[in-house]
């Protein structure tokens, strides 16, 4: 197991070198001058060129890749063009905040959407196959920003049982917790409709198996045929969606946060972009193609767990 | 006789504890922004209005408008109590009140201080707005509390460079000097309020500052927040989460959000005039036919109608109504599809021009856009509109890219600024000197120039007037609409003062500031 991870990390090592190469090249293809984003419309010529100097943006654009490339490696970002912060504090300030709602939204999904998908494999084409189904086509048909806005308007400004502005106090868990609850059901409500479609038809097609028509002949209890013979087997293209939806649910986390007005990384990126703050993008860029490569890491390694003949 | 003294007493005591308790007044405010996050708080470098809103309430000017107008004819005395200058107003001393704060430790604030602010702004290595300040010989501190500005030329309105507003802001010497480059974090100014920290993408915090030279402020604490989408933000504001709110340049959201309860709607100047301003170098604008016939295909009123009553005026010159040179009487055409139509086939368009138009994606700029585009359409005028995001906008049309650039924009209420910025050929983008002449108009060069120097106030305003009236005239420009400023409150907000108009284009907070 340890050398299949191994593997895996030096698979990776590669897959990091192209995205800093591509994050540096995708920032600066983008048109748009910092200089301009940043003193607007009255600045003349001369104050534009002081900027740039400033930010170093007058400097060959080879210089920047290795100078960008060289300290990246190191794992020095940089300091915001805009803020002055270091990229690195304004990503610890941001990230804990996304992966806490991309994690609850990935509970929710799952707890939701494993057992409704298996509920629905058993009882295909009954009514309660039906609901599942339409209920997975609303969640999947209504985008996070209408849902959101739905929730807020309902549970917020109807119920107020939540508030709209949903930055959490600093050091306040249980707050952080109570502000948590919409968007993640938010996001969490859609990777469940995905995830319950994926597990009903996976369950479908492993429940047609020879092997669990054997076991059913041998008496072995439904229960067992259904935890023990039939999900275990169905789970490969689960974890696969889950691990795909991961990537999904970080990028959705953009347009959550800013519904929501929670912190995160999504909030950071998007400003980051708005005004071409080239170093913030290109940390946040990095970050997110970190995320997703681990995702997918933790993704194969599970596959080992679960069939273990991946680990060949 | 005992019960009923009890029965009384008990009633007594029943009316007392019925009544409530008189709760005081919130000291705490609550701002929604339309923002991702702030920009910059360095005032030299503050230039949207996210930026500019906030940093109106942490600092001053040797001179300020009153607060609730942008009149230049009333500017009174802010951090200088007085001022002279000599007759031909090209020497100029200030005088300094005396004991006005820093905030934090940073002392008390001196003609060095206004000195190096003063030269700060007028160096294009720190400050935006440095162009404004190309007149300025010298700039000396003659004592604690006496500043001396010679200029090498005649200015149309130099109290109005130093006014509360872009580069007129004071700042503390000491502080941009133990800063440097992170002062823009951590801003330290004269103002009511004082900075206490920023969470990126979350919120400013201010908080009274209780030294203030006019008096302790009557709000304790400013939470500044940022607040991108514009539904989260308008429930927030429902919701009595925020009790003040940035709102939006259409009727819709104004007629929504009056219709709340305890709910005031802010509308005031000042006007952002939208211009069409047509490249009189491009082809097909180089010919002045095809100009014309833009002109006279563009419908005022029903661009008005459709951005709402409330929040838009019809555009009557190339420089917002209500500025001083301003005049209504420039020539500008009235709609007339036929006579457009026969300007473009005397142009040789019979069959009508396509001209190919980069523009934002900001919804409001944009839907005006298409507004503007279906017009012209009718007279054989397509406008292929290559829609890109703002940041890039931006950048293209200073590349001359888009022959023809819509543009907005309220700038200091003196015809000279506006006229110069947008109309003058030292401004034409793409120069050394350029500033937003997108146009490359040059006709009225002659008249601004004479303007800025001209002593008396009447031949001043009828060079403008003979500017504007050029410019029309060549249809470097065809002024659509002006848009005024939107903001809600809540009602037990009280600013303090009447809000006409504010330069800084939010609420201006003040020491009288307060919720009832």
């Amino acid at each position: 197991m340890i050398a299949f991870i191994i593997r895996r990390l030096l698979a990776s090592i590669p897959t990091l070198l192209a995205v800093l190469t591509l994050v540096f090249l995708l920032v600066r293809v983008v048109p748009g001058d910092p200089a301009i984003a940043i003193l607007g419309d009255r600045a003349t010529p001369e104050t534009l060129a002081a900027l740039r100097a400033e930010l170093g943006l007058d400097r060959w654009i080879g210089a920047q890749y290795f100078d960008f490339l060289g300290h990246a490696i190191l794992g020095d970002l940089g300091t915001s063009m805009v803020t002055h912060r270091p990229v690195w504090t304004e990503i610890a300030e941001a990230l804990p905040h996304t992966i806490v709602l991309t994690l609850a939204a990935m509970a929710i999904g799952c707890l939701i959407g494993i057992p409704a998908g298996v509920w629905a494999a058993l009882n295909r084409n009954g009514p309660v196959d039906v609901l599942t189904r339409l209920l997975s086509l609303l969640g999947l048909s209504f985008p996070v920003f209408v849902s959101g806005i739905f929730l807020l308007i309902v549970f917020a400004l109807q119920l107020h049982l939540f508030p709209v502005i949903g930055n959490p106090r600093p050091g306040d868990w249980i707050d952080g917790l109570h502000k948590l609850v919409l968007p993640a059901v938010t996001l969490g409500v859609v990777m469940a409709a995905y995830v319950v479609r994926v597990t009903r038809s996976s369950m479908l097609q492993v429940l047609g198996e020879d092997y669990i028509r054997t076991a059913r002949a041998k008496g072995v209890p439904r229960r067992a045929i259904i935890w023990r013979h039939g999900l275990s087997n169905a789970l490969i293209p689960v974890v696969t969606v889950v691990g795909l939806y991961v990537g999904i649910l970080i990028g959705n986390s953009v347009l959550t946060e800013i519904v929501f007005n929670r912190p995160g990384l999504g909030k950071v990126i998007v400003s980051a972009l708005t005004k071409r703050d080239y170093t913030m993008l290109q940390g946040m860029m990095v970050i997110y193609c970190f995320l997703i490569v681990v995702v997918n890491l933790i993704t194969d390694i599970s596959y080992g767990f679960i069939d273990p003949r991946v680990k060949q | 006789m005992t019960l009923r003294i009890t029965l009384s007493a008990a009633l007594a005591a029943a009316t007392f504890l019925a009544v409530p308790a008189t709760a005081a007044p919130k000291t705490d405010l609550t701002v929604g922004m339309a923002a991702q996050d702030v920009g910059q708080l360095d005032p030299h470098r503050a230039v949207s209005t996210i930026d500019r809103t906030v940093v109106a309430w942490m600092y001053n000017g040797l001179v300020r408008f009153k607060p609730g107008t942008m009149d230049p004819t009333q500017i009174e005395p802010d951090l200088a109590e007085k001022w002279e200058s000599s007759a031909d107003k090209l020497d100029w001393t200030f005088h300094l009140r005396h004991g006005v704060k820093f905030h934090g430790d940073f002392g008390e604030l001196t003609a060095d201080d206004v000195a190096f602010s003063l030269k700060r702004a007028s160096d294009a290595k720190t400050s935006a707005f440095s162009a404004d300040f190309a007149a300025f010989k010298s700039i000396e501190a003659t004592d604690p509390y006496t500043v001396h500005i010679i200029l090498a030329r005649q200015v149309p309105s130099l109290l109005g460079l130093l006014t509360n507003y872009s580069g007129g802001y004071i700042v503390s010497r000491k502080a941009v000097e133990k800063y440097g480059a992170d002062f823009t974090r951590n801003p330290v100014g004269t103002g009511p309020f004082a900075f206490v920290s920023d969470t990126p993408n979350q919120s400013l915090e201010l908080t009274a500052f209780n030294g203030y030279f006019r008096g302790e402020p009557q709000l304790a604490h400013v939470s500044y927040r940022y607040i991108p989408s514009d539904s989260s933000r308008d429930l927030a504001f429902q919701n009595g989460e925020i009790d003040l709110v940035y709102g939006k340049q259409d009727q819709a959201w104004i007629n929504r959000i009056r219709a709340l309860p305890n709910t005031v709607v802010d509308v005031f100047e000042p006007g952002e005039l939208a211009n069409l301003n047509l490249n009189i170098t491009a082809k097909p604008l180089d010919d002045i036919r095809v100009r014309q016939a833009i002109a006279y295909a563009v419908n005022r009123p029903e661009l008005v109608k459709w951005q709402g009553a409330d929040t838009a005026r019809p555009g009557q010159s190339v420089i917002p109504a209500g500025y001083l040179g301003f005049s209504k009487d420039v020539g500008l055409a009235n709609t007339d599809i036929a006579k457009a139509k026969a300007l473009l086939k005397e142009a040789g368009y019979p069959d009508g021009v396509t001209i190919k138009v980069i523009h934002t994606q900001l919804p409001q700029m944009l839907g005006s856009m298409q507004v503007v585009q279906a017009q012209l359409r009718k007279a054989g005028i397509n406008l292929d509109l290559q829609v890109v995001d703002h940041a890039t906008f931006h950048q293209q049309i200073r590349k001359d890219l888009s022959p023809i650039v819509y543009y907005a924009a309220a700038r200091f209420p003196v015809a000279d600024i506006y006229l110069t910025q947008f109309f003058h050929s030292a401004s034409i983008v793409g120069k050394p000197t350029a500033v937003t002449n997108f146009s490359h108009c040059d006709v009225a060069d002659k008249d601004i120039d004479a303007a800025k120097t001209e002593p008396d106030a009447e031949k001043q305003v009828a060079l403008w007037v003979e500017a504007q009236k050029k410019i029309v005239a060549t249809a470097c420009a065809v002024p659509l609409a002006e848009a005024l400023q939107i903001w809600a409150h809540r009602t037990d907000l009280d600013y303090g003062y009447e809000l006409k108009a504010s330069l800084s284009l939010g609420p201006l907070l003040t020491e009288a500031t307060h919720f009832k």
